[in-house]
Formats: structure tokens, sequence, C-alpha cells
């Protein structure tokens, strides 16, 4: 019994080891630097999640206002990698990585005009 | 010369004599029963005249002066002195029900009653007097004195109208019981030993007992019986019922009892001047509300707003004839009223400003269209009600507190990720050239 | 290859484009003229008045916009309405159709066309179901082609199904709620066709608008996750989803709780949890996706799905347990009631009365949407063939509304777009079969070309043969059949059944000319025949203003019973202002809007104890109303009596739903069969239950009404019972006035005796009657 479970343990790992590598080594600087910022928008979204179960919900709007900022700006921002990946060229013929910057623009300012709408 | 003096000084003092006007006018119309002699009553309507009163006299029978003219009350005040009288001897403008809507009006009413039964009898069972059967006045064998047992001298009790250090008042007629109404106000109680029967000899009274002790008559005696009773009617009007006419008589007046001048005299006089409105008379001359810090009232006030509510009340004063303001009552209330009340809080005279009584509370935490409901009901003062509609709204949506401490962590999430889509557009755009540079070297490759 | 008939061949396509588009510009103008006029009966017969119940509050709240501004209105605390409670108009309410109307008013007045803020509400409807068509058109186009949409255009324009709830004087949240339905759909549907962040953000916005303007967004919020949900199981998961989702979901859910009456719903409540699922959902499978692209190795592989699944189903139990805690409220009572039909009548009365939450008969579905019906399955089976994203959608759209139109008479609305949008679908592809000039060449064989010549035009749409240029569509599509999904089985058999017909290589098409021509003219007169159908329907059924009603003379001429308005005005004119109506909810809003007076209870119907308070006033004998009429400082009571008229919509008629009401909050002093005969039957006349008679409804609706016939029998031509000679006395109350046709009645409230009697024995001493001897009380013990 303990040597499945050892072996799949130590496969796991060696998966996990093996999908960093690949991922360092396959995906441009660009994809990091928006990886980057989509891992800061999570760190921020589960600190004031976290806050809100064990300190308090109140007020409650103004929590939602801030995790949904989080949440809101972290698909626009992986709306944009999709869009910018060339791996995904075929998916969108309609939207050139300068169309898909501008539409992720748009889309957050109008995101940020609800949070701060909401957050008072 | 010397002479001169005291005919001047008596001028004088009949001038300043006791001139108590009434606070609902002076005209008083007395209708009075042919078969009575207006003369056997003189002290009694000499007073009422010295005090100001104009008297009209008219038979019940006659249609002229009438008591109600094209619906206006023509007189403010009637003296009802018939109590012997049949229906057919009523004019159209006395019967019961013309006299309940003459109190609607405003006038105030004495009335006598009689040991026979009359179209008064039935009016006073809408008063909520229960008279006893026909032909069953008041008998009292004590105290011992010379006269008949119908003729019964009645200690005066305490009651809100006439002072209770008067002299023993002399009555004879039919007494009543009280119902449970609570606008009567009991004037002159009877005597504990008193009580209804047909006859003045002791004969017949197992007879009257075995009746109530059966459940069939009833039983009418002690001091629970009413001789002269009040009425404050919701309108304003006071009525008066007394249970004979001797009371007001010249005859009872006179008598003595046990050495002493009877009480009747003045306590006819304290008895019309009630009925009459001049004394235990009061009103509100106005109400005020405000938020604390402020003296205009607003139209409508926020929940948890603290307000500020004040009446002013004023007594009328008959030596004066005018109002003055009032602070003698100690137990005024208020209520805050939407539906049941939410609030009720005494409403405290202001020291230093009479006739003012205030208090502050806080609206309740809930919104809807309140109430201040002053209503003041006591034996033998008329009512105060005033009713102030206001509403109570929920606070505006700029109104509620902000920037709250417990929020910071979010404020501050979402000042970060602003921050962050700014500072990351910035770097993508300038970074963009390098990008497409380096992809178009590749392609080109 | 052949043609039937010669097209021009000197015409260059960028001309041919042009007067296409230019074609389509002027059809666009018509239809959207077509739908406004249509909507005007009401206006030209009757006058420019707001109808019905509902419009009213909007119309007294868009007033308050127009008067005193914006701030206000969000403010606004009504003390007028649900006296003495009071009503926070502000947080209660949609804000949507004030504000647009709002809106159009400042904008019109600064540029100096001073409309009437009345003109404004009442012709918002056909302004916007212009807007309607033109949305419906675009959403189409995405479907099929332009002709397409152009005749859905035309179909949702005139369809009687929503000129009910858009005519004008209608001013209710329907007007505008439709067309941002239609628009949100077609942006969403446009985000998942490009991929755009844009898209989904405009869609996040207009569902805003939508989620503003009308309760029913719900359905939006539940059609975009459930069809969210059928791509992904159907194996169509792709990176356009995740964005066009995604980007709709996050802005889409913050702006909706921006509006008070929604709050925090969309994170509390059942009717939200499945776009939170789905948004969920779509996040850990985009992961999933993600992560796969850099991993090779298949055990990693399958653990990963392994977990993907995990989680997805974590957080569905997670879900689940929230809601069975209470932190997310169960489904709420007014949706429930769809998936439950009988919960309503029980537990929740109010709802069930509403004549509008009845099922649908089968009538009504021809009577609103005439051919569209038939064509409506022959479309979602053209959706099949095709079967892109947005077909699945439509597909979706059509199943769910069909259920709760056939729930709820109400839903037909939700129903209509999709049926207009599928009708055109099937419509468009039949004209485009026999437009298309192409003949097929003619081959060996040629009876089994023969055989599969068209017969007649609709129904059978499933049937007609495939024109050429279609089957090379076929091969198409089932070249780029989609992934393996778990409902790809269905989807395939369906699609063989349709192209049952079709065998590889045999030539299909439709010959000559006068084929053509024959079908052409059989479909033209359909059509022409639904247009003389949705006006015939539209003058007659649904342009009545209900607040006038119209009979005609036996000569023909028309009559105009204008009780109600003589009714409300006659209060506004004779009454102090603070004066205080108490009437059947029904009546509420128009009593506020016409007669401008406080009111206890109206059509918002949100206190159900209040309501019951009425009912109970109605229902029970004077000397139990009256203390509950001077608690509430009612100072009138207003009812309504059709019994002289024939006008069934009377109260005495809705008089069991009060008292059943008022039986749901005090079981012990209200009993519904007490107002029946020992027998079971519902009588007003002799043989009437005492406590019918007894209650104050009967007494007030037919005091004095047997005075009416001089000695006659008293006849009551709705219940069509006669009345017994000596109507009923009325002790506590007086009444104020009767209108013309004794259909509204109104009564004073008599204030406190002055003596403190009760008023019944101060009415009997009135009228002469003797009291009966009262006995001195009795002591318990002897007095000292």
């Amino acid at each position: 019994m303990a040597g499945p479970k050892s072996t799949t343990s130590s496969a796991s790992s060696n998966a996990v080891r093996s999908l960093l590598r690949a991922y360092n080594e396959n995906t441009s600087s660009r994809l990091k630097f928006i990886d980057a910022f989509l891992l800061f928008l999570m760190l921020s979204g589960i600190i004031q999640f976290v806050y809100c179960i064990l300190v308090t919900n109140f007020p409650f709007n103004a929590f939602l206002a801030g995790f949904g900022s989080c949440v809101g700006q972290f698909v626009l921002t992986a709306s944009l990698r999709s869009q910018v990946n060339p791996v995904n060229r075929a998916e969108f013929k309609d939207v050139s990585p300068e169309r898909a910057f501008a539409d992720f623009a748009l889309g957050s300012i109008v995101l940020h005009f609800f949070v701060y709408n909401f957050l008072g | 010369m010397l002479s001169l003096w005291p005919l001047l000084a008596a001028l004088v003092s009949l001038s300043i004599s006791s001139y108590a006007k009434s606070s609902t006018g002076d005209s008083v119309l007395v209708v009075l029963d042919p078969s009575l002699q207006r003369d056997n009553f003189s002290i009694f309507f000499k007073g009422l005249e010295a005090n100001g009163y104009d008297l009209t006299f008219r038979a019940p029978k006659d249609v002229q002066p009438a008591v109600i003219q094209d619906d206006h009350a023509e007189f403010s005040h009637v003296i009802l002195f018939a109590p012997e009288a049949k229906s057919p001897c009523y004019s159209q403008d006395i019967t019961p029900q013309s006299l309940v809507t003459l109190l609607e009006k405003g006038t105030n009413l004495l009335v006598a009653l009689s040991t026979k039964q009359t179209p008064l009898t039935s009016l006073a069972a809408e008063f909520s007097l229960i008279l006893p059967p026909a032909g069953t006045p008041l008998v009292s064998h004590f105290p011992e004195r010379d006269t008949p047992s119908t003729v019964v001298p009645v200690n005066v009790s305490v009651n809100p109208v006439v002072p209770s250090s008067l002299p023993p008042v002399w009555f004879s007629g039919t007494p009543f019981a009280f119902g449970n109404n609570p606008l009567l106000v009991p004037i002159l109680n009877a005597s504990p030993e008193s009580f209804a029967a047909d006859s003045d000899r002791d004969s017949g009274a197992d007879a009257v007992y075995d009746a109530a002790e059966k459940g069939g008559e009833g039983f009418w005696a002690g001091s629970s019986l009413g001789l002269v009773a009040g009425f404050q009617t919701l309108g304003g009007a006071r009525a008066t019922w007394v249970g004979g006419i001797e009371l007001f008589s010249d005859e009872y007046a006179e008598k003595t009892i046990g050495g002493i001048k009877s009480g009747n005299e003045p306590f006819a006089a304290d008895v019309a001047s009630w009925t009459f409105q001049e004394s235990n008379v009061l009103r509100i001359e106005s109400v005020a509300h405000h938020r604390v810090n402020e003296t205009l009232p607003r139209e409508t006030y926020t929940i948890n707003d603290h307000v500020t509510f004040s009446a002013q009340v004023s007594k009328y004063n008959p030596e004066t004839s005018a109002w003055e303001p009032y602070s003698g009552i100690s137990d005024l209330q208020l209520e805050f009223t939407m539906l049941d009340p939410h609030i009720r809080t005494s409403l405290i005279p202001v020291p230093g400003e009479p006739g003012k009584y205030s208090v502050t509370f806080r609206v309740p935490d809930r919104h809807g269209v309140f109430k201040f409901v002053l209503d003041y009901k006591r034996k033998g003062w008329n009512f105060l009600e005033s009713t102030t509609v206001v509403p109570v709204v929920p606070p505006r949506h700029d109104e509620y507190p902000r920037f709250l401490s417990p929020a910071w962590p979010y404020y501050a999430g979402a000042i970060s990720t602003s921050i962050g889509f700014l500072v990351f557009s910035a770097l993508w755009l300038t970074g963009d050239n390098q990008e497409q540079k380096k992809s178009k070297s590749a392609k080109s490759e | 290859m052949p043609f039937a008939y010669q097209l021009p061949s000197d015409v260059s396509p960028a001309t041919v484009a042009n007067t296409s588009s230019l074609l389509r510009i002027i059809a666009l103008a018509l239809i959207s003229g077509a739908a406004i006029a249509s909507r005007l009966f009401a206006v030209i017969n009757f006058e420019s008045i707001i109808h019905e119940f509902d419009p009213w509050f909007n119309y007294r709240a868009t007033k308050v916009i127009a008067e005193k501004g914006f701030y206000e209105f969000w403010n606004w605390f009504d003390p007028t309405a649900w006296y003495p409670l009071g009503r926070v108009v502000g947080g209660t309410i949609y804000p949507g159709l004030m504000a647009t109307s709002g809106v159009i008013y400042s904008l019109l007045h600064a540029i100096n066309l001073p409309v009437d803020i009345r003109n404004i509400c009442v012709l918002l409807a056909p302004g916007f179901s212009a807007l309607t068509a033109w949305s419906t058109y675009m959403f189409t186009k995405e479907l099929k082609d332009e002709s397409a949409g152009l005749l859905a255009a035309v179909f949702i324009g005139i369809v009687p199904g929503y000129i009910s709830r858009s005519v004008a004087g209608s001013y209710d949240n329907e007007a505008i709620a439709i067309f941002l339905l239609m628009f949100t759909f077609f942006c969403w549907i446009k985000a998942l066709k490009i991929g755009s962040a844009f898209y989904g953000s405009l869609a996040a916005l207009f569902y805003f608008y939508m989620v503003a303007a009308w309760g029913g967004y719900a359905f939006i919020t539940n059609m975009i996750p459930l069809h969210a949900f059928a791509l992904i199981l159907m194996g169509r998961f792709s990176s356009r989803l995740y964005v066009a989702y995604s980007s709709w979901y996050a802005i889409g859910t913050l702006s909706s709780m921006q509006v008070p009456f929604v709050g925090f719903q969309p994170v509390r409540t059942s009717e939200h949890m499945a776009a939170l699922g789905v948004f969920g959902l779509l996040q850990i499978i985009a992961f999933a996706e993600l992560v796969r692209t850099h991993v090779s190795s298949k055990q990693f592989q399958s653990l990963l799905y392994a977990s993907v699944v995990g989680m997805g189903i974590t957080g569905a139990l997670a879900i689940i347990g929230l809601t069975y805690k209470g932190w997310i409220a169960p489904w709420t009572g007014r949706f429930y009631s769809l998936w439950d039909t009988g919960y309503a009548k029980k537990y929740i009365p109010i709802i069930a009365s509403v004549s509008e939450h009845q099922p649908t008969a089968w009538p009504s579905f021809f009577m609103d949407l005439q051919l569209l019906i038939f064509l409506f399955p022959a479309g979602v089976i053209m959706c099949f063939r095709q079967l892109r994203d947005e077909h699945v959608f439509v597909i979706i759209y059509a199943v769910v509304a069909s259920y709760f139109a056939g729930v709820m008479v109400r839903l037909m609305l939700t129903l209509t777009p999709v049926v207009c949008v599928t009708a055109a679908v099937a419509f468009s592809s039949l004209l485009d079969t026999y437009i298309d000039p192409a003949e097929p060449d003619v081959l060996e064989d040629d009876s089994n070309t023969g055989q599969d010549a068209p017969t007649s035009g609709t129904s059978t749409a499933v049937s007609t043969s495939s024109p050429a240029p279609s089957l090379k569509k076929a091969k198409k599509a089932a070249a780029a059949a989609p992934p393996a999904g778990p409902l790809d089985g269905l989807v395939s058999t369906v699609t063989a059944a349709v192209s049952s017909s079709k065998k590889a290589g045999k030539p299909r098409g439709v010959f000559g000319l006068d084929t053509r021509i024959a079908v052409l003219i059989n479909a033209l007169g359909m059509l022409f025949f639904f247009v003389m159908h949705c006006t015939y329907v539209t003058s007659t059924a649904y342009s009545s203003p209900s607040v006038v009603l119209a009979s005609t003379n036996p000569d023909g001429s028309q009559h105009i019973i204008d009780d109600f308005r003589e009714a409300y005005y006659w209060l506004r004119q004779n009454t102090p202002e603070t004066a205080v109506v108490m009437s059947w909810w029904d009546y509420g809003y128009q009593i506020a809007g016409m007669a401008d007076r406080p009111t206890l209870v109206d059509n918002n119907t949100w206190n159900n104890t209040h309501i019951a308070t009425v009912g109970k006033a109605m229902s029970s004998s004077e000397e139990v109303a009256y203390p509950i009429l001077r608690k509430h400082d009612v100072d009138y009571v207003l009812i309504i009596f059709g019994g002289l008229l024939g006008y069934s919509g009377d109260d005495i008629n809705k008089f069991l739903w009060m008292v059943r009401i008022a039986q749901g909050v005090w079981p012990d002093e209200i009993q519904e069969p007490n107002y029946f005969t020992p027998k079971g039957e519902y009588r007003v006349d002799e043989a009437a239950s005492s406590t019918m008679k007894n209650s104050l409804m009967y007494k007030m609706s037919y005091y004095r009404f047997a005075e009416l016939f001089g000695g006659n029998q008293a006849v009551d031509r709705v219940r069509g019972q006669q009345m017994p000679k000596v109507g009923p006395t009325l002790d506590y109350l007086d009444e104020a006035f009767t209108s013309e046709n004794w259909i509204v009645r109104i009564y004073q409230v008599k204030k406190d005796d002055p003596l403190g009697r009760d008023l019944k024995t101060a009415n009997a001493f009135a009228q002469g009657k003797k009291r009966k001897r009262s006995k001195p009380q009795v002591r318990r013990k002897a007095v000292s």
C-alpha cells in the first residue's frame, strides 16, 4: 500500500517539476508578465476573502467590491492572456492583440467604475 | 353725606362681586315647566344672572325661542326644568334625539329628572344612567330629622366639581345607578343608608329586597347611587343630570340642617358653573415639534433622530374670563404612534415657562408614518386631544456612515487592483514594440 | 447549371452590397414604423392615458423624477402608500424604466421641446418596441443571415404576444425589458462568436440595465450559464467561451448589485447560484486546459482530470451545503411556484390570485402567435442542423421558454422573442430555397428528385429537400463535427434524421419557375394573414385602457363607461388631502395616481399581513371591522360593484380571495366555509349565509341597491341572482358617493359617538327605538 502511494506522490512531484520546467521554457516573457499580474491579483483576493471569513464581513458591500475587483480584473487579464497567446490565434480570428488590449482596458475601466461605486 | 358712602360701597361691592363668565357664551335658555313657579327658584336664577348670564324662559311646548334654528344652536346653554312633562308637551326641538344633536353642537345641558317616567328617562339611559322603576324616590331614614324620609340631607363627598367642604345638601327625587361609561362624572352620591323604594314605610322593604335577590328588578341602594352626575361629551359639551328639581328650590336653599344653613345655594351655583364651562376648562393653545438642535419643525424625520415635542396648555379663569397658561397637570402623556404606540412618555411642565410641557425622545428605529398623540382625559375636566402626523424616513443613501475602519483591507484591495491595472497597462504598452520587433524578426528569418 | 430565372449579370458585387444594405435600412425603418403604429390603437380610440394598474405607480414615480430630480427619487419615501407603514420606494423598485423616462424628459427639455411627462410615459413602449425589432434583427443575423433577421424583426414588431405588454399607455417594466433582453442576448452571442471581452462587457452593461429594469432578469441570469454549461457538456469549451462568460459574469454581477432592490441577492440566493457555479467551473476548466498544454504525461493528465472533477463536485456540494444551512436563500416563492405549480395556491394565495399567474390556455398560444407557433418547432430543428454555439443557445431558450409559457400566462412574453427568431429562421430558409434560381443538373435517376418536390409551404419544412448549395454545407458541417461529448450521441442522431433524405452525391433542387411562384405566393399569403390577424387582435383585445370601459349601444355607437375616473376625481376634489382610502389592493395604484390620496394597500403586495387586515375588515361584520378602520385612520372605503351593469370584475367576485387571504393570518376568526350556503354554493340572495350577509363587503355592495328597482325584484346581473327586497343597513359607515353606473361606491367612516356609545345603539336611539332596560351593576360584596 505504501508503494503505489509513494510512486504516485513522487510521480506527482516529478510531474509538478516537469510542469514548471515546461512552463518556463514554453511561455514568452510577455505571457509571464501577465501571469505575474494574475498571481498578484489572486493573492490580493485570497487575503480579502480570508479576512472576510476570519475577522468580519461587515460592511459586506465593501468586501464584495474589493473581492469583485480582484476577481474581475483576474478574469479580464486571463482573457487578455488567452487572446494574446499565439497558440490561440486560430480561435480569435477577429480579435487582434491590439484589439484584445483595447477590450481589456475598456472592460477594466467599466469594472473599476462599478467597484468604486459599490465600495463606499 | 355719611349715608352716601355705604351706598357707594354697596354699589362698588355689587360691581366687583364674583362676576364669572362662561368660556363658551352667556346665553341660557331655561325651559321651565308651566306647573313650576319661577319664583320658587329665584335664588338660583338670580345667582346665574348675577354671574352675567342672560336667561331666557320658555315652556316646553313653546316653539319660540327655538334651541336649534337652521341647524345652528341659538343658545350656549340650556337648562331643562321640566321633570314631569310627558312627551306631547315637548316641542320638536327638545325631543331626546334633538338634545343629543344639541350636545354635538356644543351646547351645555342641565337636566332635572323626577320619579315619573318621561322621555327624559330614555334619554338618561343613553348617558348610561340606570334609573329605578317609576315612582321609587330616594328614601333614607338616617339622619334623624323631622322632614319626610323622601327629603334627604346628603353629605357632599369628594368629587372633581364641587368642593367637599360644603355643608350637606337637601335632596328629594330619584337616584340613578351608573353604567360603565367612563365619560360620567359623579358629583353627588347618595348616602350609604339610602335606597329607592316606592313607599316610605318599611313594611314593603322586604319585598324590595326579595325582588332584588331574585335578580328581577335590581336593587338601587347605597353610596354607589348617584344623585347629581355630570357627563363630559367627546365633543366638549357638558351635560349634568340632577335627580330632583327641588335641589335648586329656594325652600331647600334656606332650610337648615343641624343648625347650619344647607349647602344647596353654593352647590347649585358650583354645578351650574361646571356645566356652563366656567371651571375645570382646559385647552391646548399650540403644539410644536422639532429636532433637538433646531427650532423649526421638519416635514419628515429620520429614524433615530432626537426630537423635542412641546405643548402649550391653558386653563380658563372665570374671574378674569381669560385663558391663562396652566402648568398644574402632572400626568400629561405623549404617545408616538404608528398603529400602536411605539413611545409613551410623560410631558413634563417646563419650569420657568408657565403652561409649556415638553419632552425629548429618540424616534424609533422604524420608518413609517407616525403620529404625535396627546390624549388627556380626566374626570371633571374637559378633554385635551391633539394629533400631529409626521412621516419618519430611513436615512438617505449618502447619510450612512462611510469609510469604516473594518473595511480598510477591502479599500486597499480595490485601490491596489486599480494601481496594478494602470501599471500593467503602462508596462504592456511600452513593452509592445519590443515584442513586435522580435516576432517580426523571427518571421523574417 | 441551369437557372429557373435569369439574374442580372452586369451588376458589380459592390453595387449589390450597397443596394441590399440600403434596402435593409429602409426595411428596418418601415418595420419600426409598423411596430410603433400598431401600438397606437388605444391612443387614437380613447386618449393618451396610462392603462391598467401597475403603470400608474410607475407614472407617479416618474413624475417624482421629472419634478424633483433623480436624487429625490433615489431616496423617495412615499408616506401615502401602505398607510401608515409607508413605502421606501427608492429601495423597493426597479428604477430602470423611470430613469429612462427621466433621461428622455431631460433631453427633450434641454433641446427646448417641452413634452409632458405623461406623453413620454405613454409613448415610451412603442418607441422601445422599434428598438426591440432592431435588436431581434441583429440577433437573428448572427444565427442565419440578414434576411432571416428582417423577418424576425417584422414578426416581433407586430406579434400580439409582445404587443399586449407594450401598447401605448402600458407603461410597465416589460416595455423596455424585452428590448434589453434581446440586446443582451445579442451581445452575448456576439461575444461568444468573436471571443471579445468588449462584447462581453457590453453584454454586462446591458444586463445591468436589464437588472435595473425588470424582475425577470433572473431569466438571463440563468439562461447564459445554462448555455455555457451545455456547451461544456457538449465538449465545446473554448477560450472564446471563457473570455465571453467571464467578462460578462464579473462585470455583470458586480454592476447588478448596484441596484438597491437587488442588493446582495446575486451572492445569497439560489436563483443566482447557477451563474456562480458555471463561473467557477469555467475557471477550473480553463486552468486545466492551460496546464494540459504544458504537460504530456498521461498519468498526470488523468490525475488532473480527476482533481478537476473533484473540485467541481466539491464546489457544487459547498453551494448545496450553504443553501441547506440558510446562508444562501432558497428559491423564493415567486420563482418556486414556476416549478411546483400547486405551491402558490396553498401557501401564497396572493400570488395565486393574480389573473396573470394562471396557467396558459391552448387558444392563447394561437391568438398571441398565429402562424409563428407552428413554424417554431421547424425553426428549432433547423438550429439542430447547423448547431453552432449560438444555435445551442436558441434551442435551450426555446425549450425553457416553452415550459414557462405553459406554466403562467404572463410568461408568454418571454416565449415570444424566441418564437419569432426561430420562425424567422424556418421561414427564411423556405424563402431561400424557393427564391434561389439554381436548378439542379438532371441525372439518370430523375424519379428520386421528382418525388421530393414539395407540396405545401410551411409546417413540413423538415422534409423539404435541401437545395444543392447546402449539400456542400452539410458536408462541411459533418467534417467539422464537434469533438466527443456526452450530448454528442443525441446530436448526431438528430442530424442524421434531418439529413436522412440526403444521399452523398445525389443532387437535390427545385425545378421550374411555376413551382417557385406557387410556393412563394402561398408563403406571402400566409404572411399577409399573419399581419391581418395581428392587427385584428391588437385592435380588439389588447388596446383597451381598462380604466375606461367601452360598450356598444343598440344603435352601434360607442358608449363609454367612465365610472372609475368619475369616482377617483370625486375623491380628489371632495375629500381632504390627508383622507385615507381603504380598498382592495387591485385599485391602490389607480387611487394613488388619479385621486392622489393615501391608500392602505396597493398592487405592490409586499406586506401580506396588511392586505390580510384589509381582507379581514371587508369580510367581517361592521362591529368587528370598525375598530380596524379607526385604528388605521381610514376615512373612506372604496369598493367596486358590477351588479347593475354586469361588470364581472367587481369586488364581490374577488371576495373569496379576500376571505382566503384573511384566513391565512386569522384562521380562527375567518373561515371560508362560513361564506357559503350549507349546500356549498356561493350565493348573495336570500339564501346567503348570515356571515356573508353581515360582512362589510356585502353590505356596502348592496346598500340601497334594491331601491333602484322601484318595488320590482332587484337582480344582480353578474351573479344572476335576485336580491331580497329589503337591503342591508349600515351603522358605522355613511354612503358618500356612488358613480353613474354604480360601479364605484365610496363610503365614509363615521367618527366616534359624542356620548361614547357604540354606533349601532346610537343609530337605534336616533331612529327612536327604545333601549332595553338595564339593571344596576352587581357588587360582589357589601359596600361598607
